[in-house]
Parts: structure tokens; C-alpha cells; sequence
């Protein structure tokens, strides 16, 4: 054991090394650009230079003279593919606007034409002397821009179903003894995956195979079936590795149907890889938003109103919205509540997931608030969450099925020697450095979608588990790996998983944190279901059966399980009995309250995902507190941060070396979040400016020093059977506002608009 | 990127015929048809964005040879203009007499691009720009002149609030140059007509109305080496950036003081990330020289050097910022033990 | 495009050299191939047209016919297939590139291949021997250092670097040299306690 594979405590899994480790450590895995073509064409993306308005003309002689040069296409000569809806519309698709359909121009770096070229640098060199004659628009292009129009997200963005509230807010803010009232700024984002946003297509006949780094394969190859017309069932994408995704690669985006439809006519695979700049506009991002939070509450801390409004923008044609406000709503007790969330329609691309939407914009503010309270309240601020924890929520008053917040608190403020702290801003300085603690609540949504599995066991033990489950970094391989392994009571070694692949049984979008608690619910399942046939051939007696329907999961470690079986399972045994040298199953899993469709949409590509606040009689809650030691250079108020720490409760953790990982570069997400990521418009273009890696600024190795990250043993049974609650996106939610509380009581001023840059303290 | 020629040479004079052939037009050398590759972190990434377009590459890398070789001799420092930062940084000589010379390289791009790029590479290095870096704007002085400035009222957080003009408000980006310009370094750049030598502080030209002209190389002429005359152990380059490494710079100082017995009888300042060309602040060091060093002098000596800053819409905070800089170097440079 | 010479195709590079001292001049322009082999510079050869070009990767030499703007990664990538080496931003601003050139740490993507030509590259796929990983990249499967994986090739090849470069002596060195390669899934803790656990076993050689 070491800091990179802890020991586990109950409920968890081995710290195995990861399935994909060789591979990923010898440049073996194959990313989609890696996959090797038989003489591709190469695709280079125009995207346009204006906002909005239209494609006056194309000039393109210079450009096709260029040598290797096969073919340029624009909206004036390309297939007109078919309109899909948005993928939280019903469809598949990350936006509506499907470039090359019109002269029209939409957004800032939207596709206008395509390169096709025997050479990358041909048709680099052709894409730069392509010259469009544009008749601009005025973009309108975010909050307070001329000409965008807002309204309520409830009736327009069909999943945004309520602005919870409850009890009577105004009233009681009014009479409240001490009151907040403040506002909140995020910026735009991008997820900045470091593998570009790829894409391959290759037809054989008129079999379609797509490599594309996929966070959701079935959605994929559905969603581009519809745009092309054709039967999904001609259509395979191929994934093995997703060189990150962060929610960038969920959605359909055009570019896809169109590399297929190019494909297609040059008779020819086609590869694109697009620049970094061009994964600006060509994918989604996350919006800015705005919020305004006030809290009315007693002089002991207890909140007695709270009310959270909302506003994000979105594209003109969608309604693209997070609505965090069903989370900030819950997460403390507090009889009066109200809430609201808007939406302004900018001339922007659609935005789209990116890791925790909801979370890392509404609890910036509502944790941020929290601290205000806290100060206003001269209470510290953890006892401030004590006093308004609850195993309630407020709005309906359905139970948490776990929440071990203070349970992380305290954890995590021994960790950190948060009783060091003294309390007064501006009070700790060391040498050159002034020096602020802050602290906020994290938490996450557990979800849960249908997912189906294929598990093979032969009788030398070998098994094969093929489900189109999505590596990200998450540890997919690994952690299905190991769910089969300890199911099978077989070693992991033993195990050969396969994902990936939409011609494999369908998995949800590796989003929303419900891979590993779908997925593997779905394998212990179907696991399962091979338990009981080779029990029924040993011992054809109903309690021994009975008995072996009850180890699916549910939360219980697989050992402790195949102990409540009464026996091992002998599996050599069990074959010869059944006379055969291979068993093999599939199942298709659903959490409780999937609705009546689930299996028929999990085939089409379509997630039926359930949890979190949107179940019947219960809430479902991942939850963390996340510390954060800030430093300010006396001198050139440079912001550095030595030392993060972080403690969590997400149920079963499946293995405490790839979730250790995936909290801590949560920690370190939002740290970077809160200080360096800040996607910059020009306005009067409409444009993004610091579309490359070095304006666009992510932590390198020297931004980050200690991070600890403290896994607390919880068991929860009320979820799945994996037990799992998810915690992709746990760690990044809280750390936004424990920067900034760290802030605070470093300078005393309070930063209320992301990111926080060295120019915005006044020490 | 353009298709081009590429051609290596392997001597000096083999270099300038070869680079000759861009003579014969008036462009100034940036946009010169032959261009000499060294490292190619500044050449290279410009031709993918089609910024830069030559129709020649001379790859000058084999000269190194001849023209990377550190030397100090009798107090003097040569730097062959095809030393790689990197190798320049990790001098323990360099270190130890040239603390803001190895500081300046250290503390720039990232290891693998140090290892790449050259000194010479490194001065001439062109601004970062989002409007001149991305051809799809149209205005932009520099690569096109005449076409205006999109970063006057642009996204100019980054941009430059001294030696601006209302053409060009673009950072000259570097960090090494602020180290050379600081210690009075001399230029020896070699051309058809043989070797000539210029004080640093004449290489790089502000943008006036003329943003497209960066340095005053001719066409066709390299830079061969450096020299400084003099050692400046108390010497510091202090870089103030929103992240700890591989950033350029918000705003950068580099300061070399002589203090005899408490007295600083000679000092220099060069900023960097606040100029549209390397900085030195003459009047600034005026101050300082024959006074002995207090933080009231160094307050009044990043006053100086800020003087005729301009701010705009993002960077006004840079001259503050830069005071601050300038301060805390100069009481790095005073007190740091030799 | 590309086909794998293990032993002679030097001698088109040693021959481009010996043409050029030849003639009295040192400018050896690289002939695009209609052009024939005896270059003639009043000619002014086609410059799109593509050029051979012998690349020295992980000890085996590859001559390749490509364009002439073709970068390191490229040639590696789309030529030689050897995909291990990642392309991230195109432009020296991830490290997600990183190759060795003559046993110094590079940025693949702003190195022409021509430029490469005759200088020894090893990419993450020529580390280990058979089955047996190179002690980085052990220690990377130990420390758990990547998650994606896409920046780990740079990362591994720059962590070689940085150990024999003497950047490995403090935690804090690691950090700084360590620096220019990003990892958006942030595994930088566990990239330096993989360095540390490397770095004795790679000095001692």
C-alpha cells in the first residue's frame, strides 16, 4: 500500500493498478486518432470568423489549386444532413445549428467548409487560403449584450422540470435576524480535454465505423445514424481509450455526421483532427452564469430562508440550461426556500455538460454565502454547516439515503489542522506570504442509468465482460475488472474486459458520475445471473438459489457475500455438472424509478439517468468538505495554493487507487477553476480570444503541491447494487468556493466573480 | 503553413547567401521570403498559424558549431547567438556571476522548449497577441499594415502598457532580452557585409507607426552572439505570472545593482510583459545610483520606471502590478547574499 | 507513404552532404524527388512536392517520402505509425509531444522532420525492452500517475529527462521541471512520486 493505493477501509475494494496501465505507460493504447486507416483523406475544419450573420461567398480557387488538395466543401455543396433534436430534447445532438446546411453563421468558430486533402498540410495550408466574404451581424453575446433575450428555464428546457421552493421566503427573510444578500459571477469554461476532438469514418459497404473519443458510444452512433438517415445498426463507433472528456464528448456534436457524409462521398475513410482552437467552438463549454443568493438566519446559524436565483446563457435556438438551484435548494435545513433560473439567448455556441454543471456554479455562490454568513455571524464556518445539517431535505422533505458531511468535516479538518486556524481575516501571514483557510461543502448527485452486460466464464476461470462501458480516466476497465473478478471469485488478472464498442452491450453516458455505479451494477448482475446457473447445477435446491439472487451487490463487499452463500463457489464442479466449458450471460440492469422505456431507450442511444433529487421517497447524495490553504505573494499578489485537502463519502468505493485519483484531480479542478480558467470574449466580435493552451491556463506540475484525499468508509444500501454512489465529479464542486473563503481570510475581501486573478486583490 | 524550401546549412557565410535571396525586397526581416530555422519554436508554430509564410527554411542549426559556445574570459561574457537556453541556464558560471541571465532563461517557456530554443531564437521571439497570432482578424497593424488595432479596445489583458502607440499595443514577450538589455549586452550580428555590433537596446524598434518592423536587423542578417561586459552576480529576474511556471510573464523586472560599501554605485532595471519592446527604465536607475538601498528608494525608483505607463480597458492593473514588481526586485537585488 | 530501411538508407543523407560540400557551398537544399537527385538551386524545385526524408527512431532508420512542412509528430504519427506520441495542441503548449532528440527532452510538433533527420528519436514506444517496462514507466503504473493517459507518453519521456538532466533532486524541482507537461486530469502529485521512486533507478543506470 502507499499514497497512490490506500488501504482500503470497509466497503472498499482492492487498490488494484489499473487494467489499461501497460498500454497507457508504453503509447500502446489506442486513442481514435490512433486508430491506423488504409489511406485516409485528412479533413481540415474552416470555421468561421464572425459571430453571427451570413456566408456572402466562398472564394476557393487558390485553395483547391493548392497541391493534394481533393475536394473543399461548404454549405453550397455538401449533403444536407437531417435536423436531430438536443440531447436533453429527446435527440442526440449537443446544438441544433447543423453547419453547412445554410449561408448562415450562428455562432463564433462554427464549420463553414471542410478541407478534404491527400495531406494534413495541404489542407492546413488550403483551410488558411479559403476566403469567405461575410455580410456580419451585431453578435449579441452575453449577459447585459443588446439584443439577447431571457426568460424562465421552467417551460423552455424541458429537464428543467421545477424552481423548488417551499414555505413562505419573503416572510421570513424579512424577519430574519441576520441576513446575506449577495451576488455571484462563474465564467465561460472549456473542458480542454488534452486528446483533440478526433474524428474517423470509414465505410465499408454501407456499414459506417466511426473512431471518436465517445463519452457515450450509443448515443453517438445513434445521433449520427438520424442525421445521416440511415439505420443505427449500420452504424459501429469505436473507442478503446477517451484521452479525457470532462462532459465534452456526451453530446453528438455536427462535426461527426459530417466526417461521415465526406466519407462517404470520397469513397474513402476521412480523418480529422481538428486544432485546439477550433475544439473551442466545435464542442460545448460551460456557460458563464450569474446568481444572487439571500439567506435570512437565526443569531445560533440556524438558515430560516434561502433563496437562490439563477441566470446562464445558452445558444439562441437552445435552451441549454444546469439549474443547480435542485441542489443549493437541499442541501441545508431551512424552512423557507425559493428559487429561480433563467436563461439568456446569446448569439453563442450551445453549451453542454462540463464535470459537476450544475454544482461547480450554484454552490460557488451558495458556499460562498455560506462563509459570508459565517463571518457575519462570527461562527466558524463548519459549525455553520453543523448547525444546518440534515438528513432531510427541505423541499419535499424526502430522506437522504446517506450523508456523512460532518462526518467529512471532521475528517478533514484534523487532516488539514483547521483548529491552527485563527479566525480573524488578515491575521496569518508567514514571511512574505499572507495566509488564509477556507473551507466549503462539496456534494454530487448519485446517479443511475440502464446499462446492459455480457459476461463470459469458462471453466478454467477466465472471464470476458463486454459492456460499451467508456475509459475517461475514470478507471472503467478497472473498476468493471474488478466487479466481475470479485463477483466470479476469480483473480482480476483473470479478467479481460471489453468497452468502448457500440457493437457491445449498451452502457450510459459516462456522464453525471453514473458510469461505475451503472456499469458495475449491471456486470454484478448479470455476474450474478452465471452465479445462480452454476449453483442450480450443483444443488438444484430453491434456498441455496434464493440464496444466491440475494448477493447482488447491494452494497456488501463480493467476499462477504460469497461467505452469505452459505458455501464457495466450485466452479470446476459446477461446469462438469453442467456438462458445458463456457457459461455466458446478459442482462440488462435498471436502477429503481427508471420509467416504463428505460431498456428501449438505453438501445437507441437515449438515457433514462435517475437519482440524485428526482427520486420518488428518497435523495441521493455523494458529499465532501474540501480545505484549502491559500497564499498571497505581499509583493506581486500572485495567488498560490500549497496545500489542498479533501474528505469524502461516495458508498462503496469499488477501488481506492483510481477513485483516490479521480477526487484529487477533482481538488485540483477546482483550484483551477477558481483561479486560472476563464474562457475571454471579445465582445464586439463575439469571439472567444484565448482559444489556445497558453491563454486558456490549466495548472501545470509546480501549481500543485500537497493534496490529500481522505476516503471515509460508508455503506449505503438505498442506491444500487453496486453500492456505489459516483464521485467523477465530487471534488471539483466545492473547492471554487473554499478558494475564494481562503481568500477572504487571507486579504478580508470578498471575491464573488470567477476566476479570482492577482489584479482583483487589493492587499 | 506555406509550402517552403528547406535547406541546411553548414557554415556562416553558406547561411547568409542563402537567406540573401529575401534581400532583394523591402520586407522588413519578419516578413522576409527566407527565414533561418534554429529552434523553431517561434518560426514554426507562426507557420502553422500562417502568420509567418517563407518560401525558404534555413535551417541554421548545424552553425551551432560554431556560434553556441558560452565563454568568460576576463570578466567578459560571450554568448554564441545558437546556445540553447537551456544549456545557458544550467551554467554554474552563468549562475553564479549572471543570476538574472540564468533566471531570466529558467523561468521562460518549459524544458522541452529551452532545450529547442536558441538565444538568439529567444530575443527575437514575436509577440503572443491573440490578434496578430489569429489571421482570421482583420486588423491588425502588425501582420497587415494599415489595417488597425484590434486589441486597442480588444481583449488586452495581456498587451502592453508602455512603449505603445496607437497602432500596436502588443508585448514584446520575452524574458531573456530584459536580462540582456539590462546589462547594456551588445549585439554582434553577422551579414553579407560582415560582423557588425550594436548595443541590445537598438535591436528591437516600438511599434510607432511602423508595428510590423520589430527589430533593426536587415533582411538576411543573423544574430551571432552576445556579449556583456562586466560581472553582475547581485543580479535577479523576478516573474510575476497567474500561474507558478510555464507562463510568460504579467510583468517581469530585471535588476543588477553594484553596491560599494552600502552605496549602489551602478543599477539597472529592464521590464518585461509590460513593453512593446524590451524595457529598460534609464531614468529610473538614475535614482538609485550613489544612494544606498531603502524600500522608500525602491518605492520611488518602480514609481520612475512605471512613470509614462498607459493602462487600457484589462491591463490598467499591470502598472501597479509593475511598480510592485520593480520594488520587490530591487529589494531581492540589494539584499540577496553574493 | 512510408517504409522501414534498417541498415543503408543513410547514405542518401551522407550523399546530400557530400553533394553539398562539393560544390564549394554549404547550402543543401533538400531535393523534392520529380526534381531528381542532383539538386540545382537555379531550378527551384517545386516546393510542394514531397521530399525523402530518413528519420532514426528508437534505433531503427525510416525513409520517408513526405511533405516537406511534415513536423517530428507527424512523421511518427501519420507516416511511421508509432502513435504513442500525442498531439495535443499543435503548437509547444502541452508537452503532450515530447520526444527525445538525441537524448534531449523536444516538443515533436514544432520540430520538421527534415530538421530531425540524422539525430537519434526515442519515443515512448522504444523504452521497453520486450516485456520489461522502463523503470519510469513502472513507477507510473505504481503511483498511479496518469488517468487518461493521453498526456503520459510526454510525461514519461520528459520524466527520463528531467531525471538525467539532475531536475530531480527535490520535490520541488520535480514540480517546476516537470512543468511542461500538462495533464488535464491532474495527476501531478502522483507524476512526482513517480518520478522520485524512477529517479534512483535511472541515475544508477
Amino acid at each position: 500500500m502507499s499514497i497512490a493505493a490506500p488501504e482500503p477501509k470497509a466497503n472498499m475494494g482492492q487498490p488494484v493498478p489499473r487494467y489499461d496501465a501497460v498500454a497507457k505507460v508504453t503509447g500502446m493504447a489506442k486513442y481514435a486518432a490512433d486508430m491506423p486507416l488504409a489511406n485516409p483523406a485528412y479533413a481540415y475544419l474552416v470555421t468561421s470568423a464572425i459571430a453571427k450573420g451570413r456566408i456572402d461567398s466562398f472564394e476557393l480557387t487558390e485553395a483547391r489549386n493548392i497541391r493534394g488538395v481533393i475536394d473543399i466543401v461548404t454549405h453550397e455543396n455538401a449533403e444536407k444532413l437531417k435536423d436531430v433534436k438536443l440531447f436533453s430534447e429527446g435527440g442526440y445532438m449537443s446544438t441544433t445549428v447543423q453547419p453547412l446546411k445554410s449561408a448562415d453563421v450562428a455562432h463564433d468558430g462554427q464549420i463553414i467548409a471542410v478541407v478534404l486533402a491527400d495531406t494534413f498540410e495541404a489542407g492546413r495550408e488550403a483551410a488558411h487560403r479559403v476566403k469567405v466574404n461575410y455580410r456580419p451581424a451585431t453578435p449579441s453575446t452575453t449577459f447585459d449584450s443588446p439584443g439577447t433575450t431571457s426568460g424562465p428555464a421552467k417551460g423552455q428546457a424541458s429537464r428543467f422540470k421545477e424552481d423548488p421552493k417551499v414555505g413562505d421566503f419573503a416572510k421570513a427573510f424579512d424577519e430574519a435576524e441576520v441576513k446575506i444578500t449577495a451576488s455571484y459571477e462563474t465564467p465561460t469554461q472549456h473542458h480542454n480535454p488534452m486528446e483533440l476532438f478526433a474524428t474517423s469514418c470509414v465505410w465499408t459497404g454501407d456499414n459506417l465505423t466511426i473512431y471518436e473519443p465517445s463519452q457515450y458510444v450509443y448515443g453517438l452512433k445513434n445521433g449520427v445514424a438520424a442525421q445521416l438517415g440511415i439505420d443505427a445498426d449500420k452504424v459501429r463507433v469505436i473507442n478503446y481509450y477517451v484521452g479525457g472528456a470532462f462532459g465534452s464528448k456526451g453530446s453528438t456534436t455536427p462535426r461527426t455526421a459530417i466526417m461521415a457524409s465526406l466519407a462517404r462521398r470520397l469513397n474513402r475513410p476521412v480523418k480529422l483532427v481538428p486544432t485546439r482552437d477550433q475544439g473551442f467552438t466545435i464542442a460545448t463549454y460551460r456557460a458563464e452564469t450569474r446568481h444572487q443568493i439571500q439567506i435570512g438566519a437565526n443569531r445560533d446559524g440556524k438558515l430560516v430562508a434561502l433563496r437562490h436565483e439563477g441566470a446562464e446563457v445558452s445558444s439562441r435556438p437552445d435552451a441549454y440550461v444546469v439549474g443547480g438551484t435542485k441542489t443549493t435548494t437541499r442541501l441545508y435545513a431551512c424552512p423557507n426556500v425559493d428559487s429561480l433560473v433563467s436563461i439568456v439567448h446569446a448569439d453563442r455556441n450551445t453549451p453542454g455538460f462540463m464535470r459537476s454543471p450544475p454544482e461547480v456554479p450554484y454552490l460557488f455562490a451558495l458556499e460562498s454565502a455560506m462563509d459570508e454568513l459565517a463571518v457575519k455571524l462570527n461562527m466558524d464556518p463548519i459549525e455553520l454547516r453543523r448547525v444546518n445539517d440534515t438528513m432531510k431535505e427541505p423541499i419535499g422533505g424526502k430522506p437522504y439515503t446517506s450523508r456523512s458531511l460532518m462526518a467529512c468535516f471532521d475528517e478533514g479538518a484534523r487532516a488539514f489542522g483547521w483548529s491552527q486556524r485563527s479566525a480573524a481575516p488578515k491575521s496569518m501571514t508567514d514571511g512574505d506570504w499572507l495566509v488564509g483557510y477556507g473551507c466549503a461543502t462539496t456534494c454530487y448527485p448519485t446517479q443511475m442509468a440502464p446499462a446492459a452486460a455480457r459476461v463470459r466464464l469458462q471453466r478454467d476461470g477466465r472471464v470476458r465482460v463486454e459492456i460499451a462501458g467508456h475509459e475517461i480516466g475514470n478507471g472503467a476497465y478497472t473498476v468493471i475488472g474488478q466487479a466481475a473478478a470479485e463477483k466470479l471469485g476469480v483473480p482480476f488478472e483473470n479478467v479481460s474486459v471489453h468497452i468502448g464498442d457500440s457493437d457491445l452491450p449498451p452502457a450510459p453516458v459516462a456522464g453525471g458520475s453514473n458510469s461505475t455505479a451503472s456499469t458495475c451494477s449491471a456486470v454484478m448482475m448479470v455476474c450474478d445471473q452465471i452465479r445462480q446457473r452454476l449453483f442450480r447445477a450443483l444443488m438444484p435446491n430453491e434456498s441455496v438459489i434464493d440464496k444466491a439472487k440475494e448477493t447482488v451487490g447491494m452494497g456488501q463487499t463480493p467476499v462477504a457475500e460469497s461467505a452469505n452463500s452459505g458455501r464457495p463457489l466450485d466452479r470446476e464442479k459446477a461446469f462438469d455438472a453442467l456438462g458445458v466449458s463456457v457459461v455466458e450471460e446478459y442482462g440488462e440492469w435498471k436502477p429503481e424509478d427508471a420509467p416504463k422505456d428505460s431498456f428501449r431507450a438505453m438501445q437507441q442511444g437515449q438515457v433514462r439517468i435517475v437519482g440524485g433529487s428526482a427520486m420518488s421517497d428518497k435523495i441521493a447524495y455523494a458529499f465532501g468538505a474540501e480545505f484549502v490553504e491559500v497564499r498571497i505573494d505581499k509583493w506581486t499578489h500572485e495567488i498560490r495554493i500549497p496545500r489542498l485537502v479533501g474528505a469524502f463519502a461516495a458508498g462503496h468505493i469499488m477501488n481506492p487507487r483510481t477513485a483516490r485519483s479521480q477526487l484529487m484531480g477533482g481538488l485540483i479542478w477546482g483550484m483551477s477553476s477558481a483561479l486560472l480558467e476563464a474562457t475571454e470574449l471579445d465582445p464586439r466580435y463575439g469571439r472567444y480570444v484565448n482559444d489556445n493552451l497558453a491563454d486558456y491556463l490549466l495548472p501545470v506540475n509546480a501549481d500543485v503541491q500537497d493534496v490529500e484525499v481522505i476516503m471515509l468508509s460508508e455503506q449505503d444500501d438505498h442506491i444500487n447494487p453496486a453500492g456505489v454512489k459516483g464521485l467523477g465529479e465530487l471534488a471539483n464542486v466545492g473547492t471554487n468556493a473554499a478558494v475564494c473563503n481562503a481568500i477572504f481570510h487571507a486579504t478580508g475581501q470578498r471575491i464573488r466573480k470567477l476566476p479570482v486573478r492577482l489584479e482583483n486583490l487589493e492587499v | 503553413m506555406r509550402s517552403f524550401t528547406y535547406q541546411r546549412v553548414t557554415d556562416p557565410s553558406a547561411a547568409i547567401q542563402a537567406l540573401a535571396m529575401a534581400v532583394a525586397n523591402n520586407n522588413p526581416p519578419t516578413e522576409a521570403t527566407a527565414q533561418p530555422l534554429a529552434g523553431g519554436t517561434t518560426l514554426i508554430d507562426l507557420m502553422k498559424l500562417d502568420v509567418m509564410r517563407p518560401r525558404t527554411v534555413v535551417d541554421i542549426n548545424p552553425l551551432a558549431s560554431t556560434w553556441s559556445a558560452i565563454n568568460l574570459d576576463g570578466g567578459n561574457l560571450r554568448l554564441g547567438a545558437l546556445a540553447r537556453m537551456s544549456d545557458v541556464a544550467a551554467n554554474p558560471e552563468i549562475q553564479r556571476n549572471y543570476p538574472v541571465i540564468a533566471d531570466s532563461l529558467r523561468l521562460a517557456a518549459s524544458p522541452q522548449l529551452r532545450n529547442m530554443a536558441t538565444l538568439g531564437g529567444n530575443v527575437l521571439q514575436r509577440t503572443r497577441c491573440t490578434y496578430f497570432r489569429d489571421i482570421s482578424y482583420a486588423n491588425c497593424n502588425k501582420r497587415d499594415p494599415g489595417s488597425g488595432c484590434a486589441a486597442l479596445d480588444g481583449f488586452n489583458r495581456m498587451h502592453a502598457v508602455l512603449g505603445t502607440s496607437e497602432q500596436c499595443i502588443a508585448t514584446y514577450p520575452g524574458d531573456f532580452a530584459q536580462a540582456l538589455i539590462a546589462l547594456d549586452a551588445t549585439v554582434e550580428i553577422t551579414g553579407k557585409s560582415g560582423v557588425r555590433n550594436i548595443p541590445f537596446a537598438q535591436l528591437h524598434k516600438p511599434p510607432d507607426d511602423s508595428p510590423q518592423i520589430e527589430t533593426t536587423l536587415a533582411p538576411g542578417e543573423l544574430i551571432s552572439a552576445f556579449t556583456v561586459s562586466g560581472r553582475w552576480p547581485r543580479s535577479v529576474y523576478l516573474k510575476a505570472r497567474d500561474r507558478q511556471s510555464y507562463e510568460f510573464a504579467l510583468s517581469s523586472a530585471a535588476v543588477a545593482l553594484d553596491v560599494q560599501d552600502g552605496v549602489i554605485s551602478d543599477a539597472r532595471v529592464a521590464l518585461g510583459g509590460l513593453a512593446t519592446v524590451p524595457w529598460r527604465a534609464r531614468e529610473a536607475e538614475a535614482l538609485i545610483k550613489g544612494q544606498k538601498f531603502d524600500e522608500a528608494l525602491a518605492q520611488r525608483v518602480a514609481d520612475a520606471a512605471l512613470a509614462g505607463a498607459q493602462g487600457r480597458r484589462h491591463n490598467a492593473f499591470k502598472i501597479a502590478l509593475g511598480k510592485r514588481v520593480v520594488a520587490r526586485a530591487l529589494h531581492q537585488a540589494a539584499t540577496m547574499e553574493i | 507513404m512510408s517504409d522501414k530501411t534498417n541498415s543503408t538508407t543513410r547514405s542518401g543523407f551522407d550523399r546530400r552532404m557530400f553533394l553539398a560540400g562539393a560544390a564549394g557551398s554549404a547550402v543543401v537544399p533538400l531535393t523534392a524527388r520529380a526534381a531528381g537527385p542532383a539538386p540545382n538551386a537555379a531550378a527551384a524545385p517545386d516546393p510542394s512536392l514531397p521530399v525523402d526524408v530518413t528519420l532514426r527512431v528508437n534505433g531503427d532508420s525510416r525513409l520517408l517520402t513526405i511533405d516537406a512542412r511534415t513536423t517530428v509528430l507527424d512523421a511518427l504519427r501519420e507516416h511511421i505509425g508509432l502513435t504513442g506520441s500525442k498531439k495535443g495542441c499543435d503548437h509547444g503548449q502541452c508537452g503532450a509531444c515530447t520526444v527525445l532528440i538525441d537524448d534531449r527532452r523536444a516538443i515533436s510538433c514544432l520540430t520538421l522532420a527534415l530538421a530531425a533527420e540524422g539525430r537519434d528519436i526515442t519515443t515512448v514506444e522504444g523504452l521497453a525492452k520486450g516485456d520489461k517496462l522502463h523503470p519510469m514507466q513502472q513507477a507510473f503504473i505504481e503511483q498511479d500517475a496518469f488517468q487518461c493517459g493521453y498526456c503520459t507518453p510526454g510525461q514519461i519521456m520528459s520524466a527520463i529527462a528531467c531525471v538525467k538532466e539532475g531536475h530531480a533532486n527535490s520535490e520541488a524541482d520535480i514540480r517546476e521541471y516537470m512543468s511542461g507537461n500538462i495533464c488535464r486530469c491532474a495527476a501531478y502529485p502522483n507524476i512526482v512520486a513517480a518520478v522520485k521512486q524512477a529517479a534512483p533507478e535511472i541515475l544508477k543506470g
